[in-house]
């Protein structure tokens, strides 16, 4: 998570919560609006085909009746021995012709009800150049042109089929015709007397699906030689499609298939193929998917209005997501000062049911923690309190014993005053110490073991050092803890004056405000005096007094008083040392 | 954060309703009433006269947009059928072309459905013979548009192979017309002329060259049995037919071949087939027009008959006032427009003020510099004035299959009393 800036680093959570959220939401609509389009697309391809195919079934049968009227016809025509004499008849007189003219006309007649339903222009010819149109001004083809033409060709070709040829007359507008033929065949020879063209315009077959065509939805009938005989795209009558023939032999492979999706006209398009069989025609039905489907699914739409939603979810998310977070986040952020303000510093209990539980468990717990800490400081305290108490009742054997050396070498000196006096001193000291029980001391006291101390030191040692005492007159009943002047008193005379031949160590005690200070100051040899104002470690345990030194005078008062009070040592090389102790009235 | 909430809530709607109101445009309909319909067939006459009419009609109204659609006639027969048989006039136009045959089984098969034009014209300005048809009740319901006025015309290089001139052809009866017929024939080796035995257009231009008709002058009596113009007249053709004049034809397109490829020496009909005939331009210098021949040994039968022709119609239903007002300023009083229309397609009107034109008065160079429109102008007013009646197809129908009878060789008053009772029978 690097990626993620250090600012946003409380976010984390709700980057990632919000991140998933937009990624999920964004998948999932943009999921359900595809399938939905596909599906719908889908649907209306099925719907689509279903309907047009059962349109074409329609389609077909009424294409079927057509051809069915036209077979009847054209087999009335047929089976008419009227008709055959006509046509076969030759060498006739004008008035022969004439009624021959208008017994063909007389036989039209009766055929009309069969055709009644269609404009269809009848034409017969025969073999002696009679000819009869029942409209030629429907279908103007002139005899000697219908005599040439590739349809009368094709029809002697086939003289037993009735079928279906394309005929365009270009000198009028409309002029793209759908003409049934067939030769008229004696039965028993098998000669060829006549033959029959059932024409009709293509703009009236065209009404046999015109209503059923739409803007996209095409339908376009092909011959078997891929010319578009009629379509509802009047431009395309009378073109050679290869494009359409080709999915004709398509569709008939694959016969599962109720439509194909392929290209025409350059769209894509749905194709719908049945083949009519009496026709030997290819009827297809296209419908181009953007013009037919382009309005029933506005995709713009669909895609606004899941924008939408999409876009207040996310707002709604984003809101959401932040609210839940902010409040988590900013307890972290608190949590982790907390370390900063000593554990002191309480997370604000808001948010969510979970956030809040979780306030308050960091908040007892911070409490109990500082309850335990606490627990722990005073019994530390105490235990070192106990020990440094302990170490003050105890009265060093080397001291005794040097002491009493002393004391044994004036006795046989034989000065027995100074032998006296060096006693009472050592009994003093000893009741002061080990027989008083009490913890603190006056000052009196404290002044009275000093001077003993003192004594004791200068009957062993000379008097070389001098040492004076002023105390306050306010200050002498003033309560300090035992022997806590004594070590600094100790230490001056074992090391202030180890170069120095001679000095004076003063002994100052006087109330500041409500401190007491006590000075021990010195004019011996100095020291170096370290940053945290402690004295340098000396070996010369036989030396001490009490199991108490410098070292723990300065950590019992702290214990004793607390941090504001304590030991100050300044010294100077050459100089002398001053040890200043500031304790409480 | 309500504020914002509250904001999505108007954002939401205002998606909503930009959505749903995707614009649905209301467009009124609001019928233009400044537009009336007209119905013609034949685009190289009727529609075209129409369309010089809608120019000329320009200056008079500009703001009235006249849609003219061209139907084949059958067709707006058939429509008007159905539309007025059921009372209703939807989709029907202001104005159609009907024939004048056809036009009495209209106008008396729904009196209510035509808009009446008495006074929007002076019918004394039209030949007299176009009033009747298109009258009822002495109401002019019609606007009498072209005339189908029928002459003889005649191949004048076969005729002066007979040893004929066209001086010889005037004013004679259809005896002559035998006569000189077979010497063309023996002369030439062509026929006279070209029958199809379904259409008795002949025998119709003789009848009426006589005051006579299919039925009598109520319009709905058959005229067979006993009328002495159609016994003759059937006397004629079956004589036409005996004398071998005849080149059967069975359409009309081989009746165009017949005289296009010089096959026929005369062609007896209305004067709507000038086009055709010039269609053949190798032709040019070799026609004639001489008057129809009269029946003979009839005293009222006289040298004009007619055929075909028909008249325009309002019909009732809006717009018929601008319908009105455009016809009888064009159609109705234009002299200017009828000699524009005569040299623009060859039509004639009835309209008589516009034979004085100088278009009437010009000669034709194919007809060897005759003035055939003077000619058939004149010939015009003397066509006499007859009722077509309600029938006149379906007693032709029925006399059709009597003629055959009676060329096969049935007594002809036997065949005409026949044909009688089946029109008596089958108009009742």
């Amino acid at each position: 998570m690097r990626l993620i800036p250090e600012r946003f680093k409380h976010n984390n959570l709700f980057i990632t919560m919000f991140t998933i959220t937009v990624l999920i939401i964004v998948t999932v609509s943009v999921t359900i609006t595809w399938t939905t389009i596909r599906m719908s697309e889908q649907f209306f391809f099925d719907k689509f085909s279903i309907t047009n195919a059962r349109v074409m079934k329609q389609l077909n049968e009424s294409l079927d009746k057509f051809n069915y009227s036209i077979v009847i016809a054209s087999n009335n025509l047929q089976q008419s021995v009227t008709l055959k004499e006509i046509l076969t008849k030759e060498d006739e007189s004008n008035v022969e012709r004439l009624s021959s003219i208008y017994t063909m006309s007389q036989l039209m007649k009766r055929l009309e009800p069969n055709l009644d339903a269609y404009e269809v222009s009848i034409i017969v010819t025969g073999i002696n150049g009679i000819s009869y149109a029942t409209d030629r001004s429907y279908w103007p083809i002139h005899d000697e042109e219908l005599k040439n033409s590739y349809l009368t060709k094709k029809t002697y070709e086939n003289p037993n089929k009735l079928f279906y040829q394309y005929d365009y007359r270009p000198n009028r507008e409309d002029g793209r015709y759908i003409v049934a033929t067939k030769a008229l065949l004696e039965r028993t020879s098998g000669n060829n007397y006549g033959s029959l063209y059932f024409a009709i315009k293509e703009t009236e077959f065209k009404k046999f699906y015109s209503n059923f065509t739409s803007p996209g939805n095409n339908v376009f009938f092909v011959n078997s030689d891929g010319i578009i005989v009629s379509s509802n795209q009047s431009k395309l009558i009378g073109q050679k499609s290869n494009e359409l023939l080709g999915y004709a032999t398509k569709s008939g492979e694959g016969k599962n298939e109720d439509y194909i999706i392929g290209d025409f006209m350059g769209k894509e398009q749905i194709i719908l193929m049945e083949y009519i069989p009496s026709f030997d025609m290819y009827m297809f039905n296209t419908i181009d998917k953007q013009t037919a489907f382009g309005s029933l699914i506005d995709t713009n739409k669909i895609l606004l209005i899941v924008m939408g939603i999409v876009c207040i979810a996310l707002i709604i998310v984003l809101l959401a997501s932040r609210r839940l977070t902010n409040s988590l986040s900013k307890m972290v952020k608190q949590i982790e000062n907390t370390s900063k303000h000593d554990f002191h510093q309480y997370v604000s209990v808001s948010g969510t049911y979970e956030t809040r539980q979780i306030g308050k468990a960091f908040n007892s717990m911070l409490d109990e923690l500082h309850e335990y800490v606490d627990q722990l400081v005073v019994s530390q305290k105490q235990r070192r309190n106990a020990e440094l108490a302990a170490l003050q009742q105890q009265i060093n054997p080397h001291f005794l014993y040097n002491t009493l050396t002393s004391i044994k070498m004036m006795a046989n000196h034989g000065s027995k005053e100074e032998t006296e006096s060096m006693i009472n001193a050592l009994i003093s000291l000893l009741q002061n110490t080990i027989g008083n029980v009490n913890e603190t001391v006056t000052v009196n006291q404290e002044i009275a073991n000093l001077r003993n101390y003192v004594l004791i030191n200068q009957k062993r040692y000379g008097n070389r050092i001098k040492v004076n005492f002023f105390v306050s007159g306010d200050c002498e009943e003033y309560k300090i803890p035992k022997l806590i002047l004594q070590p600094f008193m100790e230490n001056s005379f074992f090391h202030a004056f180890n170069h120095k031949p001679e000095g004076f160590i003063h002994v100052l005690i006087w109330k500041e405000g409500n401190l007491l200070i006590c000075e021990v100051v010195d004019n011996g040899d100095g020291m170096e005096v370290s940053a945290d104002s402690h004295l340098p470690p000396s070996n010369r345990k036989q030396e001490f007094f009490s199991g108490i030194g410098v070292r723990n005078v300065d950590e019992r008062i702290q214990l004793t008083y607390g941090e504001s009070y304590g030991v100050q040592i300044s010294s100077e090389l050459g100089e002398g040392t001053k040890v200043r102790i500031t304790l409480p009235l | 954060m309500k504020k914002v909430l509250a904001l999505f809530l108007v954002s939401i709607l205002f998606l909503a309703a930009c959505s749903s109101g995707s614009s649905k445009d209301t467009s009124g309909e609001t019928k233009d009433s400044n537009e009336i319909t007209v119905w013609a067939w034949d685009p190289n006459f009727n529609i075209k006269a129409m369309n010089l009419a809608k120019d000329a009609y320009k200056s008079d109204n500009p703001d009235l947009e006249i849609k003219i659609i061209e139907n084949a006639q059958d067709d707006i027969i058939q429509k008007l059928n159905t539309s007025l048989s059921s009372g209703t006039t939807k989709g029907l136009p202001n104005i159609v072309l009907i024939e004048d045959y056809r036009a009495q089984s209209f106008l008396q098969a729904y009196p209510d459905m035509f808009h009446e034009l008495t006074g929007t014209f002076n019918s004394d300005d039209f030949a007299q013979y176009k009033i009747a048809p298109t009258s009822v009740d002495g109401k002019n319901y019609g606007l009498p548009f072209d005339t189908g006025v029928s002459g003889l015309y005649v191949r004048t290089d076969y005729l002066e192979q007979a040893g004929y001139t066209v001086e010889d052809l005037q004013n004679m009866d259809w005896k002559k017309y035998i006569e000189i017929g077979k010497k063309v024939k023996e002369a030439t080796g062509k026929h006279m002329l070209t029958q199809d035995p379904n259409d008795l257009g002949l025998i119709r231009m003789m009848i009426q060259s006589a005051g006579s008709w299919y039925l009598k002058d109520d319009g709905k009596t058959p005229n067979l049995a006993g009328n002495e113009a159609l016994k003759v007249a059937f006397e004629t053709y079956k004589e036409i037919l005996d004398a071998d004049l005849v080149k059967p034809i069975s359409d009309w397109s081989q009746f165009l071949a017949g005289f296009n490829s010089g096959d026929v020496a005369t062609v007896p009909t209305g004067n709507w087939i000038t086009p055709s005939i010039k269609a053949e331009a190798s032709q040019a210098g070799k026609w004639a027009v001489v008057a129809h021949p009269r029946l003979p040994g009839v005293p009222e039968s006289v040298n004009a008959s007619n055929l075909g022709g028909s008249s325009w119609y309002v019909l009732n239903v809006p717009g018929k006032e601008d319908a009105a007002d455009f016809l009888a300023k064009t159609f109705g009083s234009n002299v200017e427009f009828y000699q524009t229309i005569n040299k623009e397609i060859g039509a004639i009107g009835t309209f008589k003020p516009a034979a004085d034109g100088e278009a009437y008065q010009a000669g034709d160079d194919f007809f060897g510099g005759q003035k055939i429109i003077a000619d058939f102008a004149a010939w015009t007013e003397q066509i006499p004035q007859i009722n077509y009646g309600l029938h006149t197809y379906a007693i032709e129908d029925i006399l059709a299959v009597e003629a055959q009878n009676y060329i096969k060789g049935k007594d002809l008053d036997k065949a005409l009393e026949d044909a009688q009772k089946q029109a008596e029978a089958q108009v009742k």
